[in-house]
């Protein structure tokens, strides 16, 4: 199962390589809007947000992995 | 010490005999590199751009290079194996393999460079400063085999072969084909030796380095 | 209290992180001119500030223009708002054809430039300077404004990303380099939890990579206008990711332990040394978007901030204490993990 999550993530990474080259074009005009206003302080606050949202993925990982164990253990 | 040197050169005349024993292997490597630059042929027709000239050869010699290194440690099964290892220390085996991949990339980057400017056309060497552009070429073949053997040794011990050296293996000769493009275009463009002796230094770096951990890892890699 | 104190001391300086890099206040800047161009005749312009105090301060706004050693003045600038000052100005003869940094000036926020903002079309030889009339002395106590995050054009608030993203990557490295440490602890002994604390590095580190990946591409798409540029930290960073996927590929295709255990050990520290050797030839190849390579404006720059320098440090200690802090737990798990499995085969 890991595996095949890796493996997907990889041939992601390995799509996004190239990509630089259609990097520049104009972006729609609410992502302009939301993350450059207010001293483009809106990008911090999603910035703050991604990185508490991956912890909080992990830590949910974490918990079902501990769940599991607690079940193996209680067998 | 000497006694190293002579086992490293019996098993090279060994990976020689081998392979000509099997001169089908070497042929259908040569056909792959063929067929490959004629594709681009048959695509772009002539090529003058100097970039894009480059970038395609290097492209062609690391496919070339993955194709030639996976088989280097696939043909061996567990008795012959452990035959050799019980006769002979394992780095000299790896310095041995190192080397004669190391002679057979040569071989097959300069004859591909042939073929591709039999193909494709010459019109990005109009400004080379051809021995740099040679030396590239050598020191590239030596560090896709130094790079790739040892991946080749760990894809074949994990089972897994090509699949697994494709995935093991391009992240980490990545820094090198980077460092190869950068030098070999400086050459094209015909710079002068000031501008490349860096770029030439690191490669000679990046294969020392690889050689040198390959022969640090390879005794935990043979043994089950 | 041994084992515990540095995880007091993670949380102390990530809330230090959070609260300093978050709350202390950017210094005035100028943020936009409203035209791109100054033309001969007389035309009105407006320019945009940021943390400004336009209105509220005692000296008016002087504006002009600089380059090099060359300052024309354009006059006093009519204070709209705290932010917005309106200018009725013509190109001054004297000045070159050219991109002109604009400046405003006054006694609360001091001199405030945005580099090139505008394009002056002037006579074509720069004459002799024509300053502006000299202002009050400066106001010391509102001067303390200053003590904030500099206010770089382009950045702006985002230099708060700072904190927040880059040590992500001190982060995935310090784990690296454990988990590096542990292969070779594991071929060395050929302990099993010696590769079970390699890998378990690796877990996390491309957590913390992921994180720094994420929030990498939204700070580019804020400041540089896309999600992913062909740049050498970024393509670096995702080469390092492959790598270490690679790894876990490499893992989960061998089924023996001990074998498992042996090639991941040798592959973990073959690729751990090139991507070192990645990390030190890449930025010399190419060039780049990111600060401190290929002429842009280098971080230690902005490091030389003290007031950076006073929030940046401690994140980076306290991100990596979080991401050993994280390790340490996915370890204790895998170890009874590894205790239960063993159990149960007896």
């Amino acid at each position: 199962m890991r595996t095949k999550v890796a493996s997907l993530f990889f041939l992601f990474l390995l799509s996004a390589l190239p990509a630089g080259s259609f990097a520049q074009e104009a972006a729609p005009a609410w992502v302009e809007e939301t993350m450059f206003s207010s001293g483009k302080m809106t990008t911090v606050v999603i910035v703050v947000t991604a990185v508490l949202v991956g912890l909080g993925v992990w830590m949910f990982a974490m918990d079902m992995k501990l769940r599991k164990l607690e079940r193996r253990l209680k067998k | 010490m000497s006694v190293r040197a002579t086992e490293i050169t019996s098993l090279l005349a060994l990976e020689f005999r081998l392979d000509m024993r099997q001169r089908h292997a070497l042929g259908g490597l040569l056909l792959y590199v063929v067929s490959a630059v004629y594709v681009c042929y048959l695509a772009v027709q002539k090529l003058v751009d100097v970039p894009v000239w480059n970038a395609l050869f290097w492209i062609i010699l690391l496919f070339a290079a993955f194709n030639a290194l996976s088989r280097s440690f696939m043909r061996e099964d567990g008795g012959r194996q452990l035959y050799l290892y019980s006769l002979v220390d394992p780095r000299s085996v790896i310095l041995a393999r190192t080397a004669y991949n190391g002679l057979v990339m040569v071989v097959l980057s300069f004859l591909s460079l042939c073929f591709y400017i039999l193909f494709l056309g010459d019109g990005a060497l109009a400004k080379a400063e051809l021995g740099q552009f040679i030396l590239v070429t050598l020191l590239g073949g030596i560090g896709f085999a130094a790079v790739l053997t040892l991946i080749s040794a760990l894809a074949a011990r994990a089972g897994n072969g090509l699949g697994l050296m494709a995935i093991l293996g391009f992240p980490v000769v990545l820094p090198m084909l980077l460092t190869l493009m950068r030098a070999s275009r400086n050459a094209l463009d015909g710079l002068p030796w000031e501008v490349n002796d860096r770029y030439v230094l690191w490669l000679l770096a990046i294969d020392a380095l690889t050689v040198a951990l390959a022969w640090l890892l390879y005794p935990y890699l043979w043994r089950d | 209290m041994r084992h515990w104190w540095w995880k007091v001391l993670c949380v102390l300086l990530l809330v230090h992180t959070a609260v300093a890099g978050l709350y202390i206040p950017l210094n005035p800047g100028l943020v936009h001119v409203s035209r791109n161009s100054l033309p001969p005749e007389r035309t009105s312009i407006s320019l945009t500030g940021y943390n400004t105090h336009f209105a509220s301060c005692s000296s008016g706004n002087n504006a002009w223009l600089e380059s090099g050693t060359y300052r024309y003045c354009l006059g006093t600038a009519k204070a709209v708002s705290e932010t917005r000052v309106d200018l009725n100005s013509a190109a001054p003869p004297a000045a070159k054809d050219g991109m002109w940094t604009v400046v405003v000036e006054n006694d609360v926020d001091g001199m405030l430039r945005l580099q090139n903002a505008l394009f002056v079309k002037g006579s074509g030889v720069n004459g002799s300077d024509q300053p502006c009339p000299a202002l009050v002395p400066m106001n010391s106590s509102a001067f303390m404004f200053h003590k904030g995050f500099p206010n770089r054009s382009i950045l702006n608030e985002t230099i708060r990303n700072l904190f927040f993203h880059v040590p992500m990557w001190f982060s995935m490295i310090t784990l690296m380099a454990i988990a590096f440490v542990f292969s070779i602890k594991h071929l060395r002994s050929g302990s099993l939890d010696h590769d079970l604390a390699a890998s378990v590095a690796v877990n996390v580190s491309l957590l913390f990579g992921t994180l720094g990946i994420v929030t990498g591409s939204i700070w580019a798409r804020a400041t540089w206008g896309g999600w992913w540029t062909s740049d050498t930290k970024l393509n670096g960073s995702a080469l390092t990711l492959l790598m270490y996927l690679a790894y876990v590929i490499l893992r989960g295709s061998v089924p023996d332990a001990h074998k498992r255990a042996r090639l991941a050990a040798v592959y973990n520290i073959f690729a751990f040394m090139l991507m070192l050797v990645f990390i030190m030839v890449l930025p010399r190849i190419t060039d780049s978007l990111h600060p401190g390579n290929g002429g842009n404006p280098a971080f230690s720059q902005y490091d030389l901030d003290n007031a950076l320098r006073a929030v940046f440090y401690p994140a980076c200690l306290g991100w990596i204490l979080l991401g050993i802090w994280t390790y340490n737990l996915r370890l204790r798990y895998g170890r009874l993990n590894a205790l239960l499995d063993e159990n149960e085969s007896r």
